[in-house]
């Protein structure tokens, strides 16, 4: 072997030595999740690595809602699937309307409109979990659905805006002086020129805001206790009040709840590598 | 169709004015050319008259009407953008039929208005496509064309050449003042570049840091500048410029340049003798020769451009370009003799600029 | 020569001094920007006023200050930044260079390696959760099937159980650092490596030469983002651990949800106020950053 190949063939070696581990810590728990949720109940707790006798009957009794943990799945995930939609379509519309007006329009307090946006991104909302909770108990919209919606909404839409803000000043100026000179009224520039050379960063914010709905357990946990209007992911917190719960079946749903949420990221993947990582290099 | 009244136009960006009382008029059809160098306010002028900028002071009327508080849209005017500012992703055809559509005009009445404006402008072909896939050249006419749809009663030419190369602009030039013989709209266009203002204006309006130095025709510009910015601005190669004192006797003037150079004058020029003076003469009015009058210089480079040399040679401790027709055997380091034509010389006082009678 | 061609006058009459109205193009301005403004002043502005009054007590921090469970949690806290952060990080920087390469099978790795963060947090920190259960998780089979011995109690430990929940948090987020960390990289151009090594630079060189100083700014504003949102980590404490045992792995992220079940709501807002020292530094500096 010639020292080049010599070189290659180690080279490569270094980087499998690197690349295997990495694919082990990464992929383990999902591994052991869908390991649980395709083993039956004595299996599962057995500590093998591969059931013996692999099955899909978990996923039967979710589907038929067949524990009483899971008398409301479909319910649940509706509401999951509710909720979040509801949270990407707001996030959009209030985040795309501030972007428009901070950037295009130009709009006095503009900046300090940005400033504040961004000042809200960088809190973490586990800290304002509490005082919400107990606004949205003075406003009486504890257990309503538009609580956690409106919750996700506040959350969601600062980092929305500046994404949507860096992406709009790529555009140049002169074509909004072009309309202007075509004669389009600030709503006609928005809709016809605006909104379709935006949808790129429009589909990566609708969809991060989707996702941190979707994903969301602490502000759906304070705020929707009841089982029938409460989400998924809350509903699998609920296993584990019990220390004999069906594990493998806690496992069968949650690898459903996560199962949207991977799908939607690789399908838009495109915009959304690019979307949200070209703000954050930028600093 | 339409006047352009300038009345004392002002501007003034957060403290500072960068237009001072502008006036000027725009006959209805005439093509008038904005030059001057990078930050004089031409760009910032032409803005205002659009409507994408506020009118400090003073007023501008378009056909009569004072259009301060006008919006762009109702102006009537339509602009061709540096940039061409056009929308990547609609069609050109769209692109050309916006106004119209956004005033919710007839599909009818739209398209023929498009196919009248990329017959004249040889777009056909490209009406289906999309501003990404034409070349630049291509993308200005549809800009022009776009614009052409509005019949609008003014163009505004914002810089519309800078972004094309060379070949492409001196071909467009062409087409441009081809349109505007057609179509006879009054047109305001902006540039840096004095040879485009010179091929294309019917007048000329030169500015330098926001005020007017001159408006003229071309050559009026070119054979009696007012003042030395318009002199060396006006003309390529720019004029050369020998300052020196001027000196009479009984029937003769000429300015002596510091190494002892004569500089011949018509001795009719209203300057005094002993007075300082700045000396013009064009590269096109200098001749290789060895007359009387002739003024003794070194070559320094010898540079034959086919049809025509230009030579660059020392007087004295001054450097002076020389433009004459055909070829030379001259080389550098000889010694030469120039012919002066005295009828183009123009003499200016060096304090203030202005130009001196001759 | 003609200069000015003082034309006529008569229909230019000046206009007096310019309107107060406001342009369409203002006034929409305004209109769009009303509904982000009301939800922020709705949602943000409110709940923080709410929370701050209802933290206005200074007996509350005396009382916290008496708690044993929060000193714990403080220190929990400032442990799980320190360790979480820099380990993330310096991972992250390692990672990322690994992923810039441009194999076949490097590239599809970097599809796989996305999936804990983008992934729900709840099936898989449970996962993680039951791997480490004593009996029967799949981490003490293993080991009682190598060593014959039995494996610790992992999550009975506070300090293991603590350390464990800084490799969860560490699992969730180490793609995402990963993923800005090669963007970075990305950013550099290929020649300036190229010129290295013609110029004769080792591998070490070539990072601490070119990689770094063009690295080094984003390296920094990440860990400080990074650091204000691993401050926020509710899940990964909360999934894994609960808090327990005892109360003894909380951080302060948690904390406040133990006071609210207590029904000490001015004492989980104190908490929040406590953090604040540590998170407002950060946050200006992020903002002095980003907001150009």
């Amino acid at each position: 072997m010639s020292a080049w190949t010599l070189r290659k063939v180690s080279g490569e070696a270094k980087l499998l030595l690197i690349g295997i581990p990495v694919a082990i810590w990464t992929l383990l728990p999902i591994y052991h999740l869908v390991l649980f949720a395709l083993s039956p109940r004595e299996q599962a707790v057995s500590g093998k690595l591969w059931p013996d006798h692999p099955t899909l009957h978990n996923f039967s009794m979710v589907f038929h809602e067949q524990h009483h943990y899971l008398s409301h799945f479909w319910l649940q995930l509706w509401n999951s699937l509710l909720i979040a939609v509801a949270v990407g379509a707001i996030t959009l519309f209030v985040a795309t309307s501030a972007a428009f007006a901070i950037s295009r329009l130009r709009v006095r307090g503009g900046r300090a409109i940005m400033n504040l946006a961004l000042f809200t991104y960088f809190i973490p909302a586990a800290f304002l979990a509490v005082p919400m909770y107990k606004t949205m108990s003075s406003y009486g919209l504890l257990n309503s659905q538009w609580s956690l919606i409106l919750a996700m909404v506040t959350i969601a839409t600062p980092y929305s805006i500046w994404v949507l803000k860096q992406a709009s000043d790529k555009l140049p100026l002169e074509l909004d002086e072009a309309a202007r000179i075509d004669g389009a009224s600030p709503l006609q520039l928005f809709r016809l020129v605006y909104l379709p050379l935006m949808t790129p960063s429009l589909v990566a914010v609708g969809t991060y805001a989707l996702l941190l709905a979707w994903n969301e357990y602490l502000y759906a946990f304070l705020l929707l206790s009841d089982d029938r209007s409460t989400t998924l992911g809350v509903a699998l917190g609920s296993f584990l009040s019990a220390d004999d719960s069906p594990w493998e079946l806690l496992m069968a749903t949650g690898l459903l709840y996560a199962l949207p949420p991977a799908a939607i990221y690789y399908a838009f993947k495109r915009y959304m590598v690019s979307g949200l990582t070209a703000g954050a290099v930028k600093s | 169709m339409a006047s352009v009244l300038f009345r004392n136009v002002e501007k003034t960006f957060g403290g500072t004015k960068v237009i001072h009382g502008i006036s000027f008029d725009i006959a209805d059809g005439e093509f008038t050319v904005l030059v001057g160098p990078s930050g004089c306010g031409k760009s910032t002028l032409l803005r205002m008259l659009a409507g994408l900028e506020e009118i400090s002071g003073g007023t501008i009327a378009i056909d009569g009407q004072v259009v301060n508080d006008v919006e762009s849209k109702d102006r009537d005017i339509a602009m061709v953008f540096q940039s061409y500012a056009l929308y990547p992703h609609m069609t050109v055809a769209d692109n050309m039929g916006f106004s119209l559509k956004l005033r919710k005009a007839d599909a009818k009445l739209t398209a023929d208005r498009v196919a009248h404006a990329a017959k004249i402008l040889n777009l056909g072909p490209y009406l289906e496509r999309f501003p990404r896939e034409l070349s630049g050249g291509q993308r200005q006419r549809v800009a022009m064309g776009r614009a052409i749809v509005r019949d609008p009663k003014v163009f505004l030419f914002d810089e519309p050449l800078s972004n094309l190369d060379a070949k492409l602009r001196v071909a467009m030039r062409a087409e441009i003042k081809a349109l505007h013989q057609r179509l006879k709209t009054t047109t305001v266009y902006v540039t840096h570049d004095q040879v485009e203002a010179m091929t294309m204006a019917d007048r000329i309006v030169v500015m330098h840091d926001g005020r007017i130095e001159q408006i003229g025709t071309p050559l009026e510009l070119y054979d009696r500048p007012n003042n030395l910015f318009v002199a060396q601005f006006i003309g390529s190669p720019a004029m050369n410029i020998v300052h020196g004192t001027l000196r009479r006797s009984a029937d003769a003037a000429w300015v002596e340049a510091e190494g002892g150079a004569r500089w011949p004058l018509p001795a009719s020029v209203s300057a005094s003798d002993g007075q300082a003076v700045a000396y013009g003469v064009r590269p096109g009015s200098l001749a290789l020769g060895g007359g009387a009058a002739a003024v003794p210089a070194e070559v320094i480079v010898v540079e034959p451009t086919g049809a025509e040399t230009e030579l660059l040679v020392r007087v004295g401790a001054t450097q002076i370009v020389v433009v004459m027709h055909g070829r030379t055997d001259t080389g550098p380091g000889e010694t030469i003799a120039l012919d002066v034509d005295q009828a183009s010389v123009l003499v200016f006082d060096p304090a203030t600029g202005a130009a001196i009678r001759t | 020569m003609s200069t000015l061609a003082l034309g006529s006058a008569g229909t230019t009459e000046p206009v007096g001094p310019a309107k107060r109205r406001l342009s369409p193009w203002q006034k929409w301005g305004l209109i769009l920007v009303t509904p982000y403004v009301v939800v922020f002043a709705v949602f943000v502005l409110f709940p923080v006023g709410y929370g701050l009054w209802l933290a206005r007590h200074p007996s509350s921090y005396v009382r916290l200050a008496d708690d044993p469970v929060f000193t714990r949690t403080v220190f929990n806290t400032l442990f799980f930044l320190v360790v979480g952060i820099n380990l993330k990080m310096a991972v992250a920087l390692f990672l990322s260079g690994f992923f810039v390469r441009t194999r076949w099978w490097i590239k599809a790795l970097s599809l796989l390696f996305i999936l804990p963060w983008a992934v729900p947090s709840i099936p898989t920190i449970l996962s993680i959760r039951f791997m480490l259960n004593p009996e029967w998780g799949i981490v003490n089979s293993t080991i009682f099937r190598l060593t014959g011995a039995d494996g610790p109690n992992w999550l009975n430990n506070p300090q293991l159980a603590l350390s464990l929940a800084i490799l969860v948090h560490i699992w969730k987020s180490l793609p995402f650092w990963t993923l800005i960390l090669v963007a970075g990289r990305m950013a550099i151009p290929g020649e300036m490596y190229e010129a290295a090594s013609v110029d004769g630079a080792t591998t070490w060189q070539k990072f601490r030469f070119i990689t770094w100083p063009s690295l080094r700014t984003l390296y920094l504003t990440s860990s400080i983002l990074s650091m204000i949102w691993t401050l926020g980590d509710f899940n990964s404490v909360y999934l894994l651990t609960g808090g327990q045992p005892a109360d003894q792995t909380h951080v302060l992220a948690t904390l406040g949800l133990r006071y609210l079940r207590l029904d000490q709501v001015d004492l989980s807002m104190a908490t929040v106020v406590c953090a604040l020292p540590l998170i407002i530094p950060l946050v200006w500096f992020m903002m002095k950053r980003l907001s150009r």
